[in-house]
């Protein structure tokens, strides 16, 4: 079948992608792992990349201050590169990642720089309650005070949208444990992964509560990791690659960090705002997206976003996903099924298989689709009728304070 | 927290103050200037929340709890939406969820009230934080009770009482054998975030509620206590700050205070002082408020550890719409070591029998006697004899020692099904008996404090209580609560530990 093109006209692209594996790296500092990415994003440029070509670096990470007493990123990062150059780290929680992307992307847009490196990290593995005090941060004070925890905030979040649309629907606490098993079960061939084992749904109703009517198997895990990407002017990408992948759009949007200042708990206006914008930035329709990258940090997630992005209704969402997890016959990626046609979500298995490193996330999402519209995932690439040209990437921070999304696509269409 | 942070956060949590724009009508918590409707600074106007109620919206059984509140194990967290719109973070308190899944759907929309209560402390030697950001549900132990002022009525030369309020805790705990703990059938047992802080500012709420009166009109708080959480920082602040009592000025009330100490008999001490200070003409017609609270101490397996109870009973003083004179006074006391706590132990000590009749009853029954002679009285005169009451058996055999009859007596022993208040004790059994008194009933309430002393009061019952009596939770409603929870021994310790 014909491949999908874009109109639009890129903002960046993407020639080179390099990350760790996603776990407990107990030995490693952070510093050390973004390293470890980093060099990895230099030798996958095919026509290789001097570290001198490098103008910038654009950093995200989250937690690096409280969990590993550092702080100026930029000078740690200048000392481990041997550099100079102009950097910058940007805090964002969950979104820090992608929000790095984001700016990267404003920094090629404006004609400053050609070449530089985004870097996305985290290092979470410690005392288990010192990282449950942590991730806090990404909430509001008085949510803390309340004794809330992060999952307790998601957990509301899944209390409502339950008490809202699937009240005594079995079917709807099902879904909600099959996102998980499907994003377990696309890890399977993905090298990189946390997780590499498939779950069950009965798995999920049987793991320990964490916050009703959250359980453990319905949560992306503690971890350690780091992504680096290069990131380069359209117009100079093809010095570094034959294949660059292009990022079509970028964009973001905010929200009340507190959950109980917003409008809703059933949905994130961010993402809403972010996909319409991204939407519109790259001139292509949701029924042309082949694969996203979705923050689904807690199962919930992954179905308000499918709700916020437009694939189904209000409060639709678990039941699309219920019929698609039942329905799907074949033995690797399970679509989801709509009026959209078929979409791949969390391909190489979302945060909640491959892991959470907070501030690597949103650059793991845009490595994954990198890998995958290259056809360079080995064992979990996706397959589909069309040519794999469109990818979405969906990136939130806290509990739905921030949005991220990048739009990416291997080929370009004329008038781009 | 640190210091500066903690008084920030205070002003907004202590009375849940929310921000409304005066032009859009949009509300704010927490409160700020900026309108986001508006799009710029605007007039903002600030309401507290402190005696609203709510419903939940949304909430979740917090498994595996921060660092801070392990104390509590698991507990419901949720997002309480206020009555008429603003939505704030709350944890339901007073509440014990199973271990097995909850159906959240089965709490969303049951209405709540906020309660003043402890969030967590820095460590012992840190800081403790409380909040009004903490509820209980409304078809629950606590009724939801309106709070509005009245008119008052001109000042009087009768000064007295104008309103109390008594707050029980929740919990309770059988005592297996009563005749061995002195007739104390249950006590009262505080939840793991109530301390003697959260039952004076409680109480005092309950005491404006019923005397429906402006917090602006008290000037003066005594709380008095021997289990005040700090050792060095006063609790009547918090319960100043808490209850709005004084003329606001910047951010702070003009109105003043101390906490006591005296053993059991710390706030009592204090009601004589509370009326000279009204009679006092630069005193300009304030008002009052003594709190008698503790969160009553014992060591393991200890005698008293099956009779002490907690809670808390608050009075008003004031010379306006009065529903009990203080008549006549006196206050007797000894250099009497029977009981004692040394700077640093966690418990106190006693001298066993000796506690009882060179005590409790030479300085209980002394009092008593002495204030009978002063006003020319007699025990026939008395509806009723409130004693400070360590357990059933003291104020009962006291009371026939100064030659009253039991149906004197027996109504006011309270202690039988909260146990001993400390503090709390003849304050809480006064409040009991205002809660059934008629106009014209004359009362002797003599307190009892280790040490030793007693303070003897002689109290006349006005026409005024009638009118207010709709607006007390009476101390045998709480005693009686269908919803009162009992708790096993272990639980009693541990809760009691914390506070």
């Amino acid at each position: 079948m014909k491949e999908i093109k874009a109109k639009a006209k890129p903002c960046a692209a993407i020639v080179g992608a390099g990350r760790t594996k996603f776990g407990e790296h107990w030995y490693e500092s952070p510093e050390r792992l973004l390293m470890i990415a980093g060099e990895a994003a230099l030798e996958s440029v095919d026509h290789g990349l001097r570290r001198s070509d490098i103008e910038a670096c654009y950093f995200g990470s989250f937690l690096y201050q409280v969990t590993n007493k550092l702080g100026l990123v930029p000078g740690y990062m200048a000392r481990e590169l041997g550099v100079n150059i102009p950097m910058t780290n940007t805090e964002a929680a969950c979104a820090s990642g992608s929000s790095a992307l984001f700016n990267a992307c404003i920094g090629i847009m404006s004609g400053k720089y050609d070449v530089v490196l985004v870097g996305g990290f985290e290092k979470m593995s410690d005392r288990f309650s010192k990282i449950v005090d942590n991730l806090m941060f990404a909430g509001d004070p008085h949510e803390f005070d309340a004794g809330f925890t992060f999952s307790g905030l998601y957990a509301a979040m899944m209390a409502r949208y339950i008490h809202d649309y699937g009240r005594g629907d079995q079917r709807c606490l099902e879904a909600l444990a099959q996102v998980a098993c499907k994003n377990h079960h696309h890890a399977m061939g993905n090298d990189y992964a946390q997780f590499r084992r498939e779950i069950t749904v009965e798995d999920v109703f049987k793991s320990p509560l964490i916050a009703d009517p959250i359980r453990l198997l319905h949560c992306s895990p503690i971890s350690d990791g780091a992504v680096a990407l290069i990131i380069v002017n359209p117009e100079v990408a093809r010095r570094y690659t034959d294949t660059p992948i292009y990022i079509l759009a970028s964009q973001q949007a905010t929200d009340d960090v507190s959950l109980f200042t917003r409008e809703s708990l059933t949905g994130i206006k961010a993402t809403r705002l972010a996909v319409s914008k991204a939407l519109e930035q790259a001139k292509i329709s949701l029924k042309d997206v082949q694969i996203a990258e979705v923050h689904d940090c807690f199962t919930i997630e992954e179905i308000l976003f499918l709700e916020d992005a437009g694939f189904f209704g209000r409060g639709e969402g678990w039941r699309g996903v219920h019929e698609s997890f039942e329905s799907f016959k074949g033995s690797k990626h399970i679509p989801y099924v709509g009026d959209f046609g078929e979409l791949i979500v969390n391909p190489g298995g979302g945060l909640k298989a491959d892991g959470h490193p907070v501030g690597a996330t949103g650059l793991r999402q845009v490595w994954e689709c990198f890998v995958q519209l290259r056809g360079e995932a080995g064992n979990h690439q996706v397959s589909l009728d069309k040519p794999l040209n469109l990818a979405l990437c969906h990136n939130i921070g806290g509990t739905g304070g921030i949005a991220t999304v990048h739009i990416l696509a291997r080929s370009l269409g004329e008038g781009s | 927290m640190s210091e500066p942070v903690t008084r920030r956060k205070i002003l907004t949590d202590y009375r849940i103050r929310v921000a409304r724009c005066e032009l859009c009508g949009k509300t704010y918590f927490p409160p700020k200037w900026f309108c986001n409707v508006e799009g710029r600074r605007s007039r903002m106007s600030f309401r507290d929340y402190f005696y609203s109620k709510g419903f939940l919206y949304s909430g979740t059984i917090i498994r595996r709890p921060t660092n801070r509140f392990e104390y509590l194990g698991s507990y419901l967290a949720g997002i309480v939406c206020l009555e008429d719109g603003p939505r704030i973070p709350g944890r339901i308190t007073d509440f014990v969820p199973p271990e097995d899944e909850v159906n959240m759907s089965e709490f969303i929309g049951r209405g709540v009230v906020p309660r003043f209560r402890k969030t967590y402390e820095d460590g012992p030697q840190g800081l403790i934080y409380y909040s009004s950001l903490n509820f209980s549900f409304l078809e629950d132990y606590y009724p939801y009770q309106p709070y509005a002022t009245i008119k008052l009525s001109e000042r009087s030369d009768k000064i007295g009482i104008v309103g109390y309020g008594v707050y029980l805790p929740k919990f309770r705990i059988k005592n297996k054998s009563p005749e061995e703990a002195q007739g104390v059938q249950e006590r009262t047992v505080p939840f793991a975030d109530e301390d003697t802080t959260t039952f004076a500012v409680e109480a005092g709420k309950r005491a404006l509620i019923h005397a429906a009166l402006d917090g602006r009109y008290i000037k003066k708080c005594f709380v008095g206590s021997e289990s005040t959480p700090y050792a060095v920082k006063p609790t009547m602040a918090t319960v100043i700050q808490a209850l709005a009592l004084g003329e606001p000025y910047e951010d702070g009330f003009v109105s003043g205070g101390v906490d006591t100490q005296f053993a059991c008999k710390a706030a009592s001490d204090l009601l004589i002082d509370a009326a000279a200070l009204v009679a006092f003409p630069a005193f300009n017609g304030g008002c009052v408020m003594v709190i008698g609270s503790d969160n009553s101490q014992a060591a393991r397996d200890d005698p008293l550890d099956f009779t002490v109870g907690a809670g808390a009973a608050a009075f008003i003083f004031g010379d306006r719409d009065v529903i009990a004179t203080l008549d006549h006074y006196v206050s007797y006391t000894s250099d009497t070591p029977d009981f004692y706590r040394r700077e640093g132990s966690k418990y106190p000590r006693h001298g066993g029998r000796f506690t009882g009749k060179p005590a409790y009853f030479k300085h209980v029954v002394t009092a008593m006697k002495l204030v009978m002679k002063e006003a020319g009285l007699t025990p026939k005169d008395f509806s009723y004899v409130v004693l400070h009451s360590p357990n059933a058996r003291y104020p009962f055999q006291a009371a026939l020692e100064a030659g009253f009859q039991p149906d004197q007596v027996n109504p006011t022993l309270f202690v039988r099904w909260i146990g001993n208040l400390y503090s709390g004790s003849s304050l809480t059994a006064l409040a009991g008996i205002l809660d059934v008194a008629e106009p014209g009933d004359r009362i002797l309430m003599a307190s009892y404090g280790s040490g030793a002393g007693s303070d003897a009061y002689i109290f006349t019952v006005t026409k005024a209580i009638e009118e207010k009596r709709s607006r007390t939770i009476p101390v045998k409603a709480q005693i009686e609560s269908p919803y009162r929870q009992y708790v096993d021994y272990h639980t009693y310790r541990r809760w009691k530990e914390m506070g």
